[in-house]
């Protein structure tokens, strides 16, 4: 029992119980804030892993980003809030839950059958720098399609959010 | 020393069918993706936890791509959702089901 | 020679074949020319044959027809005496009967393919005459019976014509099976299908296989010729033109049968059992159509009824041993029949198409030529002497009461009840139809014609229809003279020539004595019998105190009117529940299983297809449902899998 996993422990705690909370939340905001709350948990559980530059950027990019931009359409569009009736007939949930269930419990002995789940991690640590050398050594053109993607979806939220004029609307949804 | 490499992945196992859950029982549009955002995070979460086991960077930087798919995904999923709601004025996924029959 | 045999069967079939391939195109003269003149030349190619031939008999190949391996069937042709003899009759009838269609159908649209099938026809009926190989023969006899069939549905826009066409054509197939079945015995046992060689040979059968064939051969002759059972098809058959009824059911294709017997007579008189079996059915449906004909009202069906008692005297004279005999009752019947129904053909065209004699009346002013020569007809078909029906109807009731067997003098006395019952209703008919009727008269006195009896209007026919007949009214009257009994001092010129075809001599010879006492006392009866039907059937008379023409009881009207029922007998025994078992079939068995195991496999599908449209509901999350169960399953899969590699 080191601290370190102690500290996991304890993240993984949060992190479970905030999306728990935010998957069954009414309102939006009120799930997306949760969001927020267990992606900077998992930012942290990063960090315990040795991936200082990716909780960095989960923080920067997940729950600043995405998590704003969901704010942002939460806030602007004219949705019916709260949310009526969550949860309508048994049969919306219970197959899922049944489902998933099973899938765990398959899972879970999937992985711990598997003779390497049981040792322990040493600690390690990937400093920005070296993360960065090996990216751009080893995967610089994952990189560049990350960049062209990145402009297509640009160009895409461009096109699909513009206010339509007047006159000359699209008929094509 | 932390903990097995095994409890790592069914945290993200479990976050992971959290994420599907979510997606799939909940009707606003906007729950669903949160619901693949969660699922996505669950799948970064495994990556990392593998790059530290075999003490290897390749994880590391498949989590930067998740990311970057991720956003994109959600900048073109959120303009589609606004998109939406203007021609048709509801974010209820059963609104949407004229691929019915 | 082989020329003339040639041309005679190539004229006929060159005939049909250019007006089936060009006929529409040529104008109506020329076709009608075309057909007719076909027959003339094989007319003249007879006439040539024969005298060409005097007493000699010829084989001759005309063409090889099929080769294959060990069976070969070429078409070769046997001309003896007796087929010298049919080949002229047929040929001077269907030529007479095709002037007189050029007439009868001169209204006709369809005369193209009217005279197209009368020269097939011909053609296959000089196929028969002449055929020495036995499938020749039989490509001949079904050609005679298909062009028949065509022939009687000819105004096939009425169904009754085309039923009674494919009556005709189904029952005659029925003997037409076991002439093929006795042509196939004829290969195997004897292993030829050449006539000549197989009567050269008839005395290698033992009795029984004779007994076998003569049967077989007898049942194909009785389709064809119709003779009981097989007779329904000839009254029903009157429904083709008149000509046609003369041609075919008159001269040709009902004789066809006798002559087939004819021609394998020693094979057949092998056997006594054959004999006595061809003689028994001729006689009873002698008497049997007789009295049927004496029922009837409808002017043809009267004719074919006699025709089918006529015939049934030619297969007497041949289960009697007497070839000669059948063959010269052949031809006289021929004439006078032929002559009877071109004249019945007159009358139909005249009256407006009116068949039923009851309506006709006062023929003999109104039509005095055609009377005259129906006159010639009727009194040689009664067998009046000294005409020319008497010495042939007598020759063959002379050799049946030669015959030795007891049996026969059995049937001597029924055919002598038919013929008896031949003059009855030959005279009912004519008196009835031809006869002034006093009621009548009047009105015909009357100038103006507002006569109440729209038959007082004739149609008038051509003069060319009605005297095209007085060739075969002089042969009527004369062809006593062609074999005039010697008992009598007379000259028997037919017996002479047919002497040397096996049978052309009577098996069992009359004696002089017997044929003079037979003959004196059959002709009195005649002629007694028709003063006894002028007092019967004159119209308008009265006859003890009864009306003439005298109308029997209804119930016995009804029995011969109706052919002693045999119609209905046929329809309830075989034809209606062949029509139910074929209506099982169709409905239970093609429509019920085979079709509907097709309904139930794609029903199957459809089943299958509408439960999984319950899950296209259109709805997200059901699709993401689904994924879920995927991925669930994918995971069960390789667990499973892991454990088991394990």
């Amino acid at each position: 029992m080191t601290l370190y996993s102690v500290i996991f422990y304890v993240l993984a705690v949060i992190i479970l119980a905030s999306t728990v909370l935010a998957i069954i939340q009414r309102f939006l905001i009120n799930a997306v804030v949760y969001l927020i709350l267990s992606f900077f948990a998992t930012g942290l559980l990063f960090y315990l892993l040795g991936a200082p530059f990716l909780a960095v950027l989960e923080v920067i990019i997940y729950a600043g980003a995405i998590m704003v931009l969901f704010l942002f359409i939460v806030m602007t569009l004219p949705i019916e809030q709260p949310e009526r009736r969550i949860m309508e007939t048994l049969g919306q949930w219970l197959p899922v839950v049944i489902l998933s269930v099973i899938s765990f419990f398959i899972a879970g002995i999937l992985i711990f059958e598997a003779p390497g789940s049981r040792i322990n991690l040493n600690t390690g640590m990937a400093t920005p720098a070296a993360f960065g050398q090996f990216v751009f050594n080893s995967y610089w053109f994952p990189v560049e399609i990350a960049s062209f993607l990145l402009l297509i979806g640009l160009v895409g939220a461009l096109y699909l959010g513009r206010r339509e004029s007047k006159k000359g609307s699209e008929d094509r949804p | 020393m932390i903990v097995p490499y095994g409890n790592v992945l069914l945290l993200a196992i479990i976050l992971f069918l959290l994420g599907a859950v979510c997606s799939i029982a909940r009707r606003n549009l906007l729950m669903i993706l949160i619901g693949v955002e969660i699922m996505l995070n669950a799948a970064g979460l495994a990556f990392v936890g593998a790059s530290l086991k075999w003490q290897l960077l390749d994880g590391q930087a498949f989590v930067l791509f998740i990311f970057a798919v991720a956003a994109s995904e959600v900048a073109i999923g959120l303009a589609l959702i606004v998109y939406s709601q203007r021609r048709t004025g509801s974010v209820n996924a059963d609104h949407y089901n004229r691929m019915k029959g | 020679m082989k020329t003339y045999l040639f041309l005679l069967l190539l004229f006929p079939f060159a005939g049909g074949l250019i007006l089936a391939v060009i006929g529409r195109y040529l104008p109506r003269r020329v076709a009608e020319w075309i057909a007719c003149a076909s027959v003339l030349g094989s007319l003249l190619m007879a006439i040539l044959a024969f005298g060409a031939a005097g007493e000699k008999r010829y084989l001759l190949t005309l063409f090889d027809w099929i080769q294959v391996g060990d069976f070969s069937a070429s078409m070769t042709v046997y001309y003896d005496p007796l087929a010298a003899i049919m080949a002229l009759m047929v040929t001077f009838v269907s030529s007479l009967i095709h002037l007189y269609s050029v007439s009868f159908m001169r209204d006709d649209r369809d005369y193209v393919r009217y005279f197209c099938y009368m020269n097939l026809f011909v053609f296959s009926m000089l196929v028969i005459t002449l055929a020495d190989n036995l499938v020749f023969l039989y490509l001949g006899w079904e050609g005679v019976g298909f062009c028949s069939y065509i022939l009687i549905g000819f105004w096939y826009s009425d169904a009754v014509n085309a039923t009674a066409g494919r009556k005709a054509f189904v029952l005659t197939r029925i003997g037409d099976v076991a002439f093929g079945i006795a042509i196939a015995l004829f290969f195997l046992i004897l292993d030829q299908l050449s006539i000549f060689s197989i009567n050269s040979k008839a005395s290698s059968l033992g009795a029984g296989t004779a007994t076998l064939l003569g049967l077989l051969l007898f049942w194909g002759a009785v389709g064809k010729s119709a003779q009981l059972p097989l007779i329904v098809w000839l009254p029903d058959a009157m429904a083709g033109p008149t000509p046609v009824s003369a041609l075919i059911h008159a001269a040709t294709m009902v004789t066809a049968g006798a002559y087939l017997l004819m021609r394998l007579f020693p094979v057949i008189a092998l056997s006594s059992v054959a004999m006595v079996t061809i003689a028994t059915v001729a006689a009873f449906t002698g008497l049997f159509s007789a009295l049927a004909a004496l029922g009837q009202k409808d002017i043809k069906r009267i004719l074919a009824y006699s025709t089918i008692s006529q015939v049934s005297y030619m297969f007497l004279g041949v289960g009697a041993g007497d070839v000669t005999g059948g063959m010269y009752h052949l031809l006289s019947h021929a004439f006078f029949k032929a002559l009877l129904f071109l004249g019945a053909g007159c009358v139909i065209q005249a009256l407006h198409e009116e068949h039923d004699i009851f309506k006709m009346g006062n023929l003999r002013k109104r039509l005095p030529v055609v009377s005259w020569l129906y006159l010639v007809g009727c009194v040689s078909l009664a067998a009046i002497p000294p005409f020319g029906g008497f010495f042939s109807k007598d020759r063959i009731l002379l050799s049946t009461f030669s015959h030795p067997e007891p049996i026969y003098k059995f049937l001597g006395l029924i055919a002598e009840i038919g013929a008896l019952i031949t003059v009855l209703y030959t005279f009912r008919m004519f008196f009835v139809a031809f006869l002034e009727k006093p009621s009548l008269q009047e009105d015909f006195k009357k100038k103006d014609l507002q006569i109440k009896d729209r038959q007082i209007r004739d149609l008038p026919i051509p003069k060319f229809m009605a005297w095209i007949n007085s060739p075969l009214a002089i042969l009527a009257i004369f062809a006593g003279a062609l074999n005039f009994p010697e008992a009598f001092g007379g000259k028997s010129w037919l017996a002479q020539y047919l002497a040397s075809i096996p049978g052309g001599v009577p098996l069992f010879p009359t004696s002089a004595s017997l044929e003079r006492s037979m003959e004196i006392g059959s002709g009195l009866l005649n002629v007694a019998v028709l003063i006894a039907a002028y007092f019967l059937y004159r119209p308008e008379g009265k006859l003890l105190g009864w009306p003439t023409p005298v109308v029997l009881h209804q119930r016995l009207e009804e029995l011969f009117f109706s052919g002693f029922y045999l119609d209905r007998l046929y329809q309830i025994a075989l034809v209606r529940p062949y029509q139910m078992m074929a209506r099982t079939f169709w409905l239970n068995v093609d429509e019920g299983a085979v079709d509907d195991r097709f309904d139930a496999t794609a029903n199957v599908f459809r089943f299958f297809s509408l439960g999984l449209q319950f899950w296209t509901t259109g709805r997200l999350s059901t699709y993401l449902k689904m994924l879920l169960l995927g991925f669930t399953a994918i995971l069960s899969a390789l667990a499973l899998g892991w454990y088991y590699l394990r």
